[in-house]
C-alpha cells in the first residue's frame, strides 16, 4: 500500500529515481513511464478514454500548485499528452519536477481510491506501483 | 444405444435462481439477461460470476458503452458477494469502449475473440449487449450486421466452451430480436410498481434442454445481492397428510383447559385459525403457544405484521425472543411477495429446527404484501399454509374479526377451509358486562369439544371458564338467562 503522506514519498523516490546528478529530465521520464504503466495496468479495464480522463483530472489537481502544468491541454482528451507532460517537468527544477510528479500521481491515485477504493486501487495498480513499494528505489533507475 | 451429451448444470450461487432455471445453469450455454434499466441485470451477472469463477474456470466481463467500468466497480464492490482478490486472478474486466465507439461490430467481435483465445475463460460477460448493437447500428448496417455478430458470438462461445451472459437494455420480449433466437437461455428482469410500491420480478422465458420454474419469480436485492424466491409450491416438499394426524402426536397450547378442548391438544402438523374481535385475546393465546412449546424444549418462529411491532408485541413473546427460543419475521414495508414471506419463514424454521410457528395476525399479512399480490391473497395464503405443511410445522394464525352477531364467520379472507383446525373467539354481553367466550369450531380427523366457552385474561394470561350453561343465544351477542336456572358463579 502506497503510503498516505505518498505524495512526499513519490517525490523522494522520483528524486532518487532520476540518480545523484538530480536532472530534471530523467525525474520527468520517470513520471511519464509511471503514467504510461498506469494506462497499461488500466486501460484494458475502463478504456483510453477512461484512464485518460483520470490522467486528466490528475493534471487539473496538481496544476492548482504548480500553475505551469496547466499548459497541458485539458478537455476531452482520448489520451493524456505524454510528452508534452515530460517536456514541462524537464523545464523545471529537478526538486519542483519530483514535487509535481509526486503530486500528479498521489492525486491519481487518491481519485482512484475515492471511485472504487483502496483495496481494489492496489490490485489493479499493483504493477505500476511496484516501484513505489520497493524498499529499494536504485532498483527501478530508468 | 444412444448416449446423449451430459449438460453439467452450474451452481450460479443466486439464492433461489438454482431451482427457477430447473437446476442450475446448463454449461457451454449462451444466455441473454435482459430487462429495462435498474432492474438488476449487471448485479446479477457480476453475482454469477463471482459465485462461478475460479483460477481453473476464470471469467472475462466485458463492458461496452453502458455503464462507464469505474462506477461499476465503484458500486458492485458495494454488494458482499464482490471480490477484489478475485479480480486479475479468476475474474478480468475488459472495456470494449475504444472498439464500440468505433461503431464496428466486427471490430467488437474481433477483440472478444482475441482476448478470449488469449485468456481461454469458462465464462463471459458483455455488458451492456445492448449498446454494442447501438454502436454498430450507427454504422450503417443494422440488423443483417447484428445477426452475424450474434451468431458468430454464440458460435465462438460455444467452441470455446464458455457458458456466455449477453447484459442489456431491452424494453420488450416481444422484439423480433434475433438475439431472442438465438440465446439458449433467456432471464428477464422487470420491476412492477403498483401505487408506491416496487416488486422485482425474473421471468425465465427460455433455457435450452430443462424444465424451468414458469412464470413470474420474486426477487429482492440486498447488500448480500440477488435472492430469488421460488413459488412456494417448491418449497414444499412433501404435503402433510391429513390422515396421519390421527397417529400424530399432540401439541399443548399452554392454557389449561383448551387442550381438552382439542381433544387433547393441537396435532402435529395442523394449521390454526383462531378468529376473534379486536383486543378478544388471539395474539395471547399465540403467545402461550409459543411458550409453551419453549418450556418443552421446542423452538418457533413468529411472523410479525402488526404495524408498530415493539408495542404491541407481549412481555412474553419479546422474552422469547430475546433469549433465542423464538425467531422472528417481521416487514414493515408493505412490499413482500408471498414467496418471500415462504422462503423466510422456511429459512428460519431451518435455522432454529422449529416446530412451531405463528402468523400475527393475517390481516397484518395481508398489508404487509405489496399491493400487485392482494388480488391474490386468498390463494397466496393456501400456498403459504401448504408449504408450512410441508415443511412439518405446526402453525398458528390469528385472523382479525368483526363481531357479527347475525352469522357465524371465521375469516374475513375466505380462508377457514385452507386450516384443519379453527378457534373463535366472541365477546358476548351479560349483565351490562363485555365477557369472552371460546369454542372450538373444527379439528380435522379428530373428535372435539363443542362447547362454548367463557374465558377470562388475567397477568397470567388466559384462563378457561366454563360453559354459560344458564345462558342462551351467546352467538347473537346478548345472551339470556335461561327461565329457572340459577346464576352461574361468573354471573352477576
Amino acid at each position: 500500500m502506497v503510503p498516505n503522506d505518498q505524495s512526499d514519498e513519490i517525490a523522494t523516490f522520483l528524486a532518487q529515481r532520476a540518480g545523484n546528478d538530480a536532472n530534471a529530465r530523467r525525474v520527468a521520464v520517470s513520471v511519464a513511464a509511471t503514467c504510461r504503466d498506469i494506462e497499461d495496468a488500466l486501460t484494458p479495464i475502463v478504456g483510453t478514454r477512461g484512464v485518460a480522463a483520470l490522467l486528466s483530472r490528475s493534471v487539473h489537481v496538481a496544476g492548482q500548485t504548480h500553475v505551469w502544468l496547466n499548459e497541458i491541454k485539458e478537455g476531452l482528451p482520448a489520451a493524456i499528452d505524454l510528452q508534452a507532460l515530460t517536456a514541462l517537468l524537464a523545464r523545471q527544477s529537478p526538486a519542483t519536477a519530483a514535487a509535481c510528479g509526486g503530486l500528479l500521481l498521489h492525486s491519481f491515485h487518491e481519485l482512484l481510491v475515492s471511485l472504487i477504493g483502496a483495496s481494489l486501487t492496489e490490485r489493479l495498480l499493483r504493477s505500476a506501483w511496484a516501484p513505489f513499494m520497493s524498499s529499494r528505489p536504485q532498483d527501478f533507475l530508468p | 444405444m444412444t448416449s446423449p451429451a451430459v449438460i453439467k448444470r452450474l451452481a450460479t450461487g443466486v439464492p433461489g435462481l438454482d431451482d427457477v432455471l430447473g437446476g442450475g445453469l446448463p454449461e457451454f450455454s449462451f444466455n441473454l439477461i435482459a430487462g429495462q434499466p435498474g432492474c438488476g441485470k449487471t448485479t446479477l451477472a457480476h453475482q454469477m460470476m463471482f459465485a462461478l469463477a475460479t483460477a481453473e474456470r476464470p471469467a472475462i466481463y466485458f463492458t461496452a458503452l453502458g455503464e462507464p467500468p469505474l462506477k461499476m466497480l465503484r458500486y458492485q464492490q458495494q454488494f458482499e458477494f464482490f471480490d477484489s482478490e478475485a479480480i486479475d486472478r479468476s475474474v478480468r474486466f475488459i472495456s470494449l469502449s475504444d472498439d464500440a465507439m468505433a461503431g464496428n461490430l466486427d471490430r467488437v467481435l474481433k477483440r472478444i475473440v482475441d482476448e478470449v483465445t488469449q485468456h481461454s475463460p469458462a465464462l463471459v460477460f458483455v455488458d451492456s449487449f445492448r449498446s454494442v448493437v447501438l454502436a454498430g447500428e450507427t454504422d450503417g448496417h443494422p440488423d443483417n450486421g447484428l445477426r452475424q455478430f450474434v451468431q458468430q458470438l454464440g458460435m465462438l462461445m460455444t467452441s470455446w466452451q464458455a457458458t456466455t451472459f449477453l447484459v442489456g437494455e431491452y424494453f420488450s420480449e416481444t422484439d423480433a430480436n434475433p438475439v431472442f433466437t438465438v440465446c439458449d437461455g433467456l432471464i428477464w428482469l422487470r420491476q412492477s410498481v403498483q401505487r408506491n410500491s416496487m416488486v422485482r420480478k425474473m421471468e425465465v422465458m427460455k433455457m435450452r434442454g430443462q424444465p424451468t420454474l414458469p412464470g413470474l419469480h420474486t426477487f429482492r436485492i440486498g447488500a448480500e445481492g440477488v435472492e430469488v424466491f421460488p413459488p412456494a409450491s417448491v418449497a414444499n416438499r412433501g404435503p402433510a397428510d391429513a390422515t396421519a394426524a390421527l397417529g400424530a402426536p399432540r401439541l399443548l397450547m399452554g392454557v389449561p383447559g383448551l387442550d381438552a378442548m382439542l381433544g387433547g391438544g393441537l396435532p402435529s402438523g395442523y394449521s390454526l385459525l383462531v378468529a376473534g374481535p379486536s383486543g378478544s385475546g388471539k395474539s395471547i393465546l399465540a403467545a402461550a403457544f409459543l411458550s409453551e412449546g419453549a418450556r418443552r424444549g421446542e423452538t418457533g418462529v413468529i411472523a410479525a405484521f402488526e404495524q408498530h411491532p415493539n408495542r404491541s408485541r407481549s412481555r412474553l413473546v419479546a422474552d422469547l425472543i430475546a433469549s433465542g427460543q423464538v425467531g422472528l419475521l417481521q416487514n414493515p414495508a408493505a412490499d413482500l411477495s408471498i414467496d418471500e414471506v415462504v422462503f423466510m419463514l422456511l429459512r428460519d424454521i431451518r435455522r432454529l429446527g422449529a416446530s412451531r410457528v405463528v402468523i400475527d395476525s393475517l390481516s397484518g399479512f395481508e398489508l404487509a404484501l405489496a399491493p400487485t399480490f392482494r388480488e391474490d391473497f386468498r390463494e397466496s395464503l393456501s400456498n403459504l399454509v401448504t408449504a408450512l405443511a410441508g415443511a412439518g410445522v405446526t402453525v398458528l394464525m390469528t385472523s382479525e374479526l368483526e363481531d357479527r352477531y347475525t352469522d357465524l364467520r371465521f375469516s374475513p379472507h375466505g380462508t377457514a377451509f385452507m386450516t384443519d383446525a379453527i378457534i373463535v373467539q366472541r365477546y358476548i354481553e351479560v349483565d351490562s358486562r363485555l365477557r369472552r367466550v371460546m369454542a372450538v369450531v373444527k379439528v380435522r380427523a379428530s373428535a372435539h369439544s363443542d362447547e362454548l366457552r367463557e374465558f377470562s385474561i388475567d397477568a397470567d394470561g388466559i384462563r378457561m371458564g366454563a360453559k354459560l350453561a344458564d345462558h342462551e343465544g351467546l352467538l347473537g351477542g346478548r345472551p339470556t338467562r335461561k327461565h329457572g336456572v340459577p346464576s352461574s358463579p361468573g354471573g352477576t
